[in-house]
């Protein structure tokens, strides 16, 4: 699942950062155990092992230095960069005349920035996970979703309010957390009883939202694409669970069709407060 | 420097060991230069290793088998990589460390690393000895 996400979002940062300076001839990722993790358009698998095939005799012996940071090959006609981040190593062969400033200026804020937010995104599950672990009262949510809030009150006994009728209904709402963004890739959902006005995202981050806002409904989310395009829509848990956990939101055509996007891109949806 | 290379060819189809002695020269220009920058702060030592000889001095001699690996791993990878990528004629690799940083060139016939703290100018060191 991780590696969807990573291998997803680091190959259209690259694609990015080669359109963003064409001195860049290739670009690709790989990671310490030797999974090649994203590479750019023109840089076929085989370069790639290639290349990783040259480093190992380095990388092997890399504890004799305290670890790799870098490697530069200058050549003649131009040069090869390998960054470490995190485990991972970023390839960049540029020409001669490329800006060496400029090209590691791009390369060593975008790609960490986007491998720190795409292990934000993909932390979120797991944080579920590990607090799955904890003895806690079991919180069900029936298939539909239709009322999570009415089924949490149900199992968390919150104590009761004293109403006044003086104190205004919506003065609550200024100390509401602001709406938590998740980045979900969109995923195909269809079938005949398929509500065209309704997405699916995993039944943990619907959790998540609802401790966030305990005596709310979430029953609708906002979906913004990249492209600034949005729309207001229904939200349900995914129900089938092999598309648990991997930080997709399943999608009915007509919704990606008004939002001019298609499976696989990246989103922003984040629940509506009632 | 393209007739200088004529010149060297001539010579050596007409008196071989003329070639012997000046590269033998050659190398000792080379190890003396090297360790000249080896008394340079922050170096711990170099490799210097050509097709008949080779020499390693390293203030760690327990890291010995390490850098050489690392070093003839380095050279290799940076004419791989050219060839590959069709970059020319390959210069240096510079490999850094989280401590330690190593630069390896080849001059001549003569594959050269050496390794430094982290701190140390590499680019310093490597003009000096290219500029034999």
């Amino acid at each position: 699942m991780d590696n969807e996400i990573y291998s997803f979002a680091l190959k259209t940062t690259l694609n990015e950062i080669q359109n963003l300076c064409p001195d860049i001839k290739n670009a690709f990722i790989f990671r310490e155990d030797g999974e090649i993790v994203a590479g750019g358009e023109n840089t076929p698998e085989s370069t790639i092992v290639r290349v990783m095939d040259s480093f190992d005799g380095i990388l092997e012996k890399a504890e004799a230095l305290g670890g790799i940071e870098g490697i530069a090959l200058e050549s003649s006609k131009g040069r090869v960069d390998v960054c470490c981040v995190n485990g991972f190593y970023l390839v960049t062969v540029t020409m001669a005349n490329a800006d060496k400033n400029y090209v590691n200026t791009i390369t060593r804020v975008l790609v960490p920035t986007v491998l720190k937010l795409v292990e934000k995104i993909s932390s979120a599950p797991l944080k579920n996970e590990s607090r799955e672990s904890e003895p806690k009262p079991e919180i069900h949510i029936p298939e539909t979703m239709a009322r999570p809030t009415e089924e949490m009150s149900i199992n968390e006994p919150t104590p009761e309010r004293p109403k006044r009728i003086l104190e205004p209904e919506t003065k609550p709402e200024l100390t509401l957390p602001e709406p938590p963004v998740n980045q979900l890739i969109v995923e195909n959902i269809g079938g005949l009883l398929v509500p065209a006005d309704t997405v699916r995202i995993d039944n943990e981050t619907l959790l998540q939202w609802q401790e966030l806002y305990k005596d709310r409904k979430i029953e609708e989310v906002e979906v913004e694409t990249f492209g600034g395009q949005s729309t207001r829509v229904k939200v349900k848990p995914i129900k089938d669970s092999k598309f648990e956990g991997k930080g997709i939101v399943q999608m009915p055509e007509k919704i990606q069709n008004a939002l001019e996007i298609r499976k696989g891109e990246l989103v922003r949806v984040k629940p509506l407060i009632k | 420097m393209v007739k200088k290379r004529k010149d060297v060819q001539h010579v050596v189809a007409l008196t071989e060991p003329i070639t012997a002695v000046e590269e033998a020269t050659t190398v000792n220009n080379i190890r003396a230069q090297l360790e000249d920058i080896k008394n340079h702060e922050g170096v711990v030592g170099y490799i210097l290793r050509n097709s008949s000889s080779a020499s390693i001095d390293l203030k760690d001699p327990t890291k010995i088998i390490d850098y050489a690996i690392i070093s003839s791993s380095s050279i290799d990878a940076g004419q791989a990589l050219s060839e590959l990528f069709d970059l020319g004629q390959a210069k240096n690799v510079a490999v850094e460390g989280k401590n330690m940083k190593m630069l390896s060139f080849t001059l001549e016939e003569n594959k050269i690393s050496v390794f430094m703290d982290k701190n140390v100018d590499s680019e310093k060191i490597l003009k000096k000895l290219c500029g034999l």
